[in-house]
């Protein structure tokens, strides 16, 4: 039967206080006495950050939101909106019949109930080439609104009250950063939004761009307001081609609505962003190595301080946020600081971004609040892993992070939490590993990567990470010796104490976090000459066992002539030959090769 | 002297009106995701299906893109809009599934329920 009516009732704590469990179990019992059970369906949403107004009900079509319902009042909710038609006019707190945005999210569910958008809002809900589209939901409505009524202190007090921390990975609160660039006394001051990306698999901010470019511009128009600088600057990697064609049309849009350039509308505000391109280095992801990108000198870090806010581009007051925090701006300022605070955990507020992808069902691209749990995200958000497979590991951060064991699923996702637990929330990347994954090898990944984007200014850093990956190198060859664990060990503590910047000070995490958490699979390495994933190569040897029929696939894909045996009779592989490709296994009908 | 915030609600009624003299009230509305993401996974080619449909007269149909919302494995994405109705995403579209939407869907308002996500 064809579902005429989907119900939304908000799951956030706040509403379980509220009595939303009730409210369901009442709700199921009306539509039970009308026998609408099969055409009405009930989901659970994540808080909708609407909390003084709980429990929320949603009805859609319609997008009808009712607020503060109480269980006395289901009957005649359901009754007149699901059986006569006629919503109930006392409890609606939100109707809208034309923009209809967030239906088209709560509608798929099991992927997006437990997801809470404010960076995305607008992803994947409006034409993001279109400032109309932005216009049309309350776009440059903030900015708006602190250049009519608000002084650069009240924005910095709004935002402080927020609780906002950057979001590029460190965590660093935002109205601090903010206060700190406004109390400079310079004429000359800069606003730069780092959007340098470079974590292997992470995307937030190129979808966050690509799916609401005047979102990332307002909110930096609400920072120059704030520190009073005239000019902004996007640091943007060229292999983002598209995310850089929708901030200039965003761009130019905005001049032509004098919503960017001189006396933006009609105020004596003037503002101007211009974008920079940046050639891919990690390093520049780090504010004074982009600061030196942008100045047009070698993307190299120096030390801090003095901190960019209090010299940083040309020498001037700099405030450098990440896309992630300048596209939370515009709602800290409609919505107000106290309810922004309102959602998350004690000391981290708000949402969070996260590209999850490895070996989960539903990857993609998902904002949850913080405080949500890995085991929220993996299993209800993400859908679990495929295939059956078990678990073995979550590493957040990218290169700069580590890897949690499932004993760490039940963790809650905020800036302490992660870090306690031996990892770091990072700009975002989530990467979900099964038991097919070898933790050494990961480890060795991440490390060839830093030590490849290391940009040799420190010695630590350019002389360490190379070394540490010299030994992961020889580990997964099988050449590993007793005391390189603890060598990695040592040499990992010391480059994240003594290098200079933040990518040579996180670089050893993925080696120093999977050593602690999966020492067993080292020690394998080491001692047995094995990899219990399979996946090192050099740790593999084939072996035909009983089931061969001697069809000889085998032998003849076989690149190095490693296997013997004439046709109907069993073949064997020449362990000396062999370089283990792994064809052999891949061609086999018969399961006739073990892979150990 | 209008303040800036008068001026942002005028531009945006007038933004409004903008979408709406486009076809934004027509009884459908049919979104193709095109980020970085989607259009690898081919969705330019999708749009350009939908965009011949509506040049060759599909009635009533109002045509958008939008930017990605994160069902990266279940890419290219198509959301059909009715009003009064459950709006509906079609995932993994290929060209032969878009001209079938158009045909089926947009058409006939036959819902392909198989393709949905």
């Amino acid at each position: 039967m064809e579902i005429q009516y989907k119900l939304t009732l908000c799951d956030g704590v706040s509403c379980i206080r509220n009595n939303s469990k009730e409210l369901l179990t009442a709700i199921e019992t009306e539509l039970d006495k009308h026998g609408l059970r099969k055409t009405v369906e009930i989901h659970l949403s994540g808080c909708l950050g609407m909390c003084k107004q709980g429990p929320i009900l949603i009805v859609n079509p319609g997008y009808t939101m009712y607020g503060k319902v109480n269980v006395e009042d289901i009957p005649m909710i359901i009754q007149s909106h699901l059986v006569d038609g006629k919503p109930v006019a006392d409890f609606i707190i939100e109707q809208n019949h034309l923009y209809n945005r967030f239906f088209r999210i709560f509608g798929d569910t099991d992927f997006f109930g437990k997801q809470m958008r404010i960076t995305l809002r607008n992803c994947g809900i409006i034409d993001p080439e279109n400032v109309d589209d932005y216009l049309s939901v309350r776009g440059y409505e903030a900015i708006a609104k602190v250049l009519t009524d608000m002084t650069p202190k009240d924005v910095i007090a709004e935002v402080k009250k927020s609780g906002i921390r950057g979001r590029g990975g460190a965590g660093f609160p935002t109205g601090m950063k903010w206060e700190f660039t406004a109390n400079q006394d310079t004429d000359e001051k800069y606003v730069i939004c780092n959007a340098d990306e470079g974590d292997p698999g992470a995307f937030m901010d190129r979808s966050a761009i690509e799916g609401d470019p005047h979102t990332v511009l307002e909110g930096m128009m609400i920072g120059g307001y704030a520190i009073g600088a005239k000019k902004g600057i996007i640091y943007i990697r060229a292999e983002y081609p598209l995310a850089i064609n929708r901030l200039e049309k965003a761009i130019a849009a905005a001049k032509e609505y004098n919503l960017l350039g001189d006396n933006i509308l009609g105020s004596d505000f003037s503002f101007d962003i211009e974008i920079r391109l940046g050639a891919g280095a990690f390093v520049c992801g780090e504010e004074t190595a982009l600061i030196h990108s942008i100045e047009g000198l070698r993307g190299m870090p120096r030390p801090r301080p003095p901190y960019p806010s209090v010299s940083g581009l040309f020498g001037k007051p700099t405030l450098i946020n990440n896309v992630e925090t300048w596209a939370n701006i515009p709602v800290v300022i409609l919505d107000g600081g106290d309810w922004f605070s309102s959602i998350g955990t004690e000391k981290s507020k708000g949402t969070k971004v996260f590209a999850l992808a490895g070996k989960v069902c539903n990857t993609g691209l998902v904002e949850v609040p913080m405080g949500t749990t890995l085991r929220e995200i993996v299993y209800d958000i993400g859908g679990g892993i495929p295939d059956g497979k078990a678990l073995k590991a979550i590493q957040t951060g990218g290169p700069s992070g580590g890897c949690l064991p499932p004993d760490y699923l039940d963790t809650q996702i905020d800036y302490e939490s992660l870090a306690k637990a031996g990892s770091i929330m990072g700009s975002g990347g989530m990467i979900v590993i099964d038991e097919d994954s070898c933790m050494v090898g990961l480890a060795r990944f991440f490390i060839e990567f830093t030590q490849d984007e290391s940009c040799g200014k420190c010695t630590p850093c350019r002389e360490g990470t190379k070394r540490m990956l010299e030994i992961l190198t020889r580990i997964t060859e099988g050449k590993g010796q007793p005391g390189d664990i603890e060598k990695l060990e040592r040499l990992g503590t010391m480059i994240q104490k003594s290098s200079l910047c933040g990518l040579g000070q996180s670089a050893p995490n993925p080696v120093l976090s999977t050593i602690k958490n999966f020492r067993e699979e080292y020690e394998e390495h080491i001692h047995d000459k094995k990899c219990r994933a399979g996946e090192c190569a050099s740790l593999l040897s084939y072996v035909i066992n009983a089931q061969c029929v001697g069809c000889g696939a085998c032998k003849r894909i076989c690149p190095v002539n490693a296997v013997e045996g004439s046709r109907k009779e069993l073949h064997k592989i020449l362990p000396e030959k062999c370089i283990r490709c792994g064809q052999c296994y891949e061609v086999c009908k018969f399961n006739a090769i073990d892979k150990a | 002297m209008l303040t800036p915030l008068e001026m942002i609600g005028k531009k945006r009624a007038e933004a409004v009106n903008r979408i709406i003299s486009k076809g934004y009230l027509s009884t459908k509305r049919v979104y193709v995701g095109m980020a970085t993401c989607e259009i690898a996974a081919g969705s330019k080619e999708v749009m350009e299906v939908f965009t011949q449909a509506l040049a060759n007269g599909l009635p009533d149909v109002y045509l958008s893109q939008k930017g990605c919302a994160g069902r990266c494995n279940l890419e290219p994405t198509v959301e059909v809009i009715e009003e009064g109705k459950i709006p509906v995403k079609y995932g993994k579209v290929t060209p032969e599934r878009a001209r079938e939407i158009v045909e089926k869907h947009l058409k006939k308002g036959q819902v392909i329920t198989e393709w949905l996500i």
